[in-house]
């Protein structure tokens, strides 16, 4: 299996601010890949490095080349969507199709339109005349037209109804990913995404906090609702976070005996944004009270 | 070949970008000028009975010598060029100050980057489109307006019974014409080719108005540099950036093309020796003789290094 991502110890200063902190990851083709972390946690800034966009140090290959390097040549197997309305806004839709039809190899018109048959984007229509939804419905449509190795969507539905957002992780896991694609995805909606990762990264202050695939996640982390008159004994395993919920105690265990924790409760798969919540959400909060103290 | 085919649609990219620099100004400069000419032309007919005066004129034209009716042919057509060429250097000095801080404001840099077209072709494009694009386009407004000019000519020459091809047409001697001004404008942008380099480079990591950016820089490096020159030694700057590049704009080989400085030494000019004919702003040699002059190929120079440090910005620029 060829790698599509290779990073040893990737670093990212802006002076002081530390934004890519020794960060290293192998991401093989076929996969869907979840970048999740707080605000300026250095999301961005390690795409952009995956992507050329900003220099770096330490090692990184994306499809064994250096893309600070070499980003038009990597241009040709990677896309990206960098958040909403990128696109130029002085375009009609037409010329966008025809400047990317000719300045990408790998571009199908056909399959472009394809995908905007469904949608109201007209031809003739000026990027800025679009909402919001069109412009994210046309760009995704230039991008999944493209014969591309790996799919880079940084925050890719933010400020779209959900309505939207559905159809859009949709389309991209019926009619885009295949074995041969990868596909690495930072959102803050974590729980649309989670059932579509096949990989799961937490990333804090520029430093990978979890790097598994989601099998191993839901075999290493489990979710007990205590009965009541068993909190004690719950809190005796070390729990690594614990909540309540309409007066029920939930615990998060890392690891344990899975037959013990049947005993105290009702065991459940976690989700990504409360195991999220529990690998950095304390800190988070006590962060913020620091600052409003 | 298919890099020569990615700068094409880079360049046409910066035409639907700009229309209004490139289309309608144009346009507009055509409309005027025709405008003009035929306002003047009916405003003439009112004062002149069944344009007795205009008439007799034309006759007397299409019988002087030819060389006269060259120059006089040439002479008009040129002159009609002036303002389309003026206007053409502020469009492409608007144009390249924007042109590499536009994608960074509205973050379609992000855009572009995605695709597969290097820093340095992009930065190419956006030169090749001042040098040669925006001048083909304005030279061929500047066509169709003598065109029209010469068939508004043709209609007055029939009304006063002259032959119009030999009296208008042949006089104006359009192929020679045009290529005159098409050598003159690719040779013009090579002269102000570190202008156009240094406006480049600003736009490439300006933080805003890259226009004041440009002007400012040089404008405050004179201004100290005078400063201090006075100050130390009560004298003006023998060498003087803000002079040099003044005089590098100003000595531009179109508009007007007339070669006044031919015979310019040691700051006084010397018109006695200038023969007033065609051959005047009708020469290729106007136009090639800066080729051998080494300020023209140290302008280069300085526009290559500054070329290659926009795209080191451009390399690294990204949304923010």
């Amino acid at each position: 299996m060829s790698l599509t991502i290779h990073a040893r110890n990737l670093k990212r200063y802006y002076g002081n601010n530390r934004a890519v902190d020794g960060i290293d990851l192998e991401v093989p083709s076929g996969r869907i890949v979840g970048l999740i972390g707080p605000n300026g946690a250095g999301k961005t800034t390690a795409l952009k490095a995956i992507l050329g966009l900003t220099g770096f140090d330490g090692e990184l290959e994306v499809l064994g080349q250096r893309p600070d390097k070499e980003r038009d040549r990597l241009m040709q197997d990677v896309c990206f969507i960098a958040d909403v309305a990128v696109l130029p806004r002085w375009a009609r839709v037409w010329q966008v199709i025809e400047l990317t039809e000719r300045l990408h190899p790998r571009f199908s018109r056909e399959r472009c339109m394809h995908y905007l048959k469904n949608t109201k984007v007209k031809q003739n229509s000026k990027v800025k005349a679009l909402s919001k939804g069109m412009v994210v419905q046309l760009h995704l449509a230039l991008v999944m037209a493209i014969d591309a190795k790996l799919l880079v969507l940084d925050e890719p539905t933010l400020g779209l109804d959900i309505l939207f957002r559905k159809r859009f992780y949709s389309n991209l896991l019926n009619e885009y990913f295949d074995e041969e694609r990868t596909i690495l995805i930072t959102t803050h909606q974590v729980e649309e995404v989670e059932h579509i990762l096949t990989d799961l990264l937490f990333i804090k202050d520029g430093k990978l906090v979890l790097n598994a695939t989601m099998d191993a996640v839901h075999e290493r982390y489990c979710e007990v609702m205590v009965k009541p008159e068993r909190v004690e004994e719950a809190r005796a395993m070390k729990p690594i976070h614990e909540r309540v919920l309409f007066g029920r105690h939930i615990f998060l265990f890392d690891g344990g005996d899975p037959a013990l924790m049947k005993d105290i409760g009702e065991l459940h798969r976690p989700s990504v944004a409360d195991l999220f919540v529990a690998l950095m959400g304390d800190e988070y909060d006590n962060h913020q009270q620091e600052e409003a103290a | 070949m298919s890099s020569i085919g990615t700068l094409w649609t880079l360049m046409r990219r910066e035409l639907w970008e700009s229309p209004g620099a490139f289309k309608w100004a144009p346009v507009i400069l055509i409309g005027l000028t025709l405008f003009f000419t035929i306002f003047g032309l009916i405003l003439g007919s009112r004062f002149d009975n069944e344009m007795a005066f205009t008439l007799d004129a034309i006759r007397q034209f299409a019988a002087s010598p030819a060389d006269q009716r060259r120059m006089f042919m040439t002479g008009a057509l040129f002159a009609s060029s002036a303002l389309f060429f003026q206007i053409l250097i502020l469009v492409i000095i608007f144009y390249l100050s924007s042109c590499l801080y536009d994608e960074r404001k509205d973050r379609s840099i992000l855009f572009w980057k995605s695709l597969p077209v290097s820093d340095r072709m992009t930065v190419a494009s956006k030169l090749l489109t001042a040098c040669l694009l925006a001048p083909a386009v304005y030279l061929a407004a500047v066509i169709v307006t003598q065109l029209a000019l010469l068939l508004i000519a043709t209609g007055y020459g029939l009304l006063a019974g002259v032959n119009p091809l030999t009296t208008f047409w042949l006089p104006a001697s359009l192929p020679r014409l045009w290529s005159v001004m098409a050598i003159g404008i690719v040779i013009q942008a090579m002269w102000l080719l570190p202008i156009y380099a240094w406006l480049v480079f600003c736009s490439s990591w300006a933080p805003r108005v890259p226009i004041l950016v440009a002007i400012a820089i040089p404008a405050g490096a004179a201004l100290l540099q005078h400063t201090w020159s006075l100050l130390s030694s009560f004298s003006l700057p023998e060498f003087n950036i803000g002079m040099i590049i003044l005089k590098r704009l100003g000595s531009g080989i179109l508009p007007t093309n007339v070669n006044f400085n031919i015979n310019s030494s040691g700051g006084n000019t010397d018109f006695t020796d200038i023969r007033f004919g065609d051959e005047l702003f009708m020469s290729f040699s106007n136009s090639f003789d800066y080729l051998t002059r080494p300020e023209m190929w140290i302008g280069v120079a300085i526009a290559l290094a500054l070329l290659a440090a926009a795209v080191w910005f451009r390399r690294r620029a990204t949304d923010s």
